[in-house]
């Protein structure tokens, strides 16, 4: 019998070379889908007391709390971030909590493939894939959102102004890398505003 | 290109960010009466779909957003959207004012059976 373990799905992958900003992948998160819904006080009370913090509510806007995050999927869905250590643990706890409750929680963290993007000029790379103005104020740190992304559906979270996470399905992780690879390429770099620097 | 708002989450954006998902306001008719449905009923219910030029209903999915499925009136001339609204409400009454033909009775006889029951 082998052992069931972990593999990062862009294990192996090359380093990417002469890019404009910085990507690399982000394997160590444990990822929990929760489902309830939010006119249910004693669901939102029982998550609050686990996590540490209330469920965000307003559409596309992520909470946290010490390391673990919530981002806002839907109007009765989350997904809560901790570190891959805890979230077995997270999950029972929260299992407990909610229990007589209408609500599901299962560990999905296997389902996605993370990349993070950090560096000046993030949003002109990302805006390369998709249709959304990543310019609009509404795109600051606490902003997250699902988007259409390269023709594949992602998860958008804005972790600090220049420093962005695309969460796409497992799947989709080398397609992913390889697009961003192609069009963070430096002399592929966009400038918005001001005269365009013509490569040599 | 068309221009979206999802009703439920706000989200905007163009169609290849929504899913459109058909003719709204179709009900199936054996959830209704199951022991009297027509073969004529239900051919209908499978086949039969208004296609008008003008204002028309139908259900589009937020593909990209919140993911709910949602209402939306549009126009097949222009391409505007007259209205957003929920996905198991009935558009507002100024919209359903401006309808025509089949659509026109289908409010028409859809709001009387609902003020009657």
């Amino acid at each position: 019998m082998s052992e069931l373990s972990y593999q990062s799905p862009l294990a192996g992958v090359a380093e990417p070379q002469g890019l404009s900003i910085s990507i690399r992948e982000i394997d160590e998160r444990g990822m929990i889908d929760l489902r309830g819904l939010t006119s249910d006080a004693g669901f939102m009370a029982a998550v609050k007391g686990v996590i540490g913090v209330g469920l965000p509510v307003k559409p596309r806007t992520s909470a946290s709390w010490g390391d673990v995050k919530v981002l806002w999927l839907s109007t009765d869905q989350w997904l809560i971030l901790s570190s891959r250590a805890r979230a077995h643990e997270l999950l029972s706890q929260l299992r407990d909590a909610l229990q007589g409750y209408h609500s599901l929680a299962v560990d999905v963290s296997d389902m996605r493939a993370i990349i993070r993007l950090e560096g000046d000029g993030c949003r002109e790379v990302i805006m390369k894939g998709t249709s959304l103005d990543l310019l609009d104020p509404e795109y600051v740190q606490g902003c997250c959102r699902r988007m259409r992304y390269a023709e594949i559906a992602a998860l958008l979270d804005v972790v600090e102004d220049n420093v962005f996470d695309i969460y796409v399905f497992r799947s989709f992780a080398h397609y992913t890398w390889n697009f961003l690879c192609a069009t963070a390429k430096a002399p592929a770099k966009l400038k918005l505003f001001g005269a365009q620097e013509v490569p040599a | 290109m068309l221009a979206v708002k999802c009703p439920v989450c706000g989200a905007e954006g163009d169609e290849t960010d929504f899913h459109a998902g058909g003719q709204a306001h179709i009900r199936r008719p054996a959830t209704h009466d199951p022991a009297h449905v027509t073969d004529e009923e239900q051919r209908n219910y499978l086949f039969i779909r208004i296609n008008p030029k003008g204002l028309h209903f139908e259900r589009w999915r937020c593909d990209r957003g919140c993911g709910k499925w949602f209402h939306a009136a549009r126009d097949t001339v222009t391409m505007e959207f007259k209205a957003f609204y929920g996905v198991t409400e009935l558009p507002p009454a100024d919209v359903i004012a401006q309808a025509k033909g089949q659509w026109a009775e289908y409010f028409a006889n859809r709001l009387t059976s609902e003020s009657k029951a």
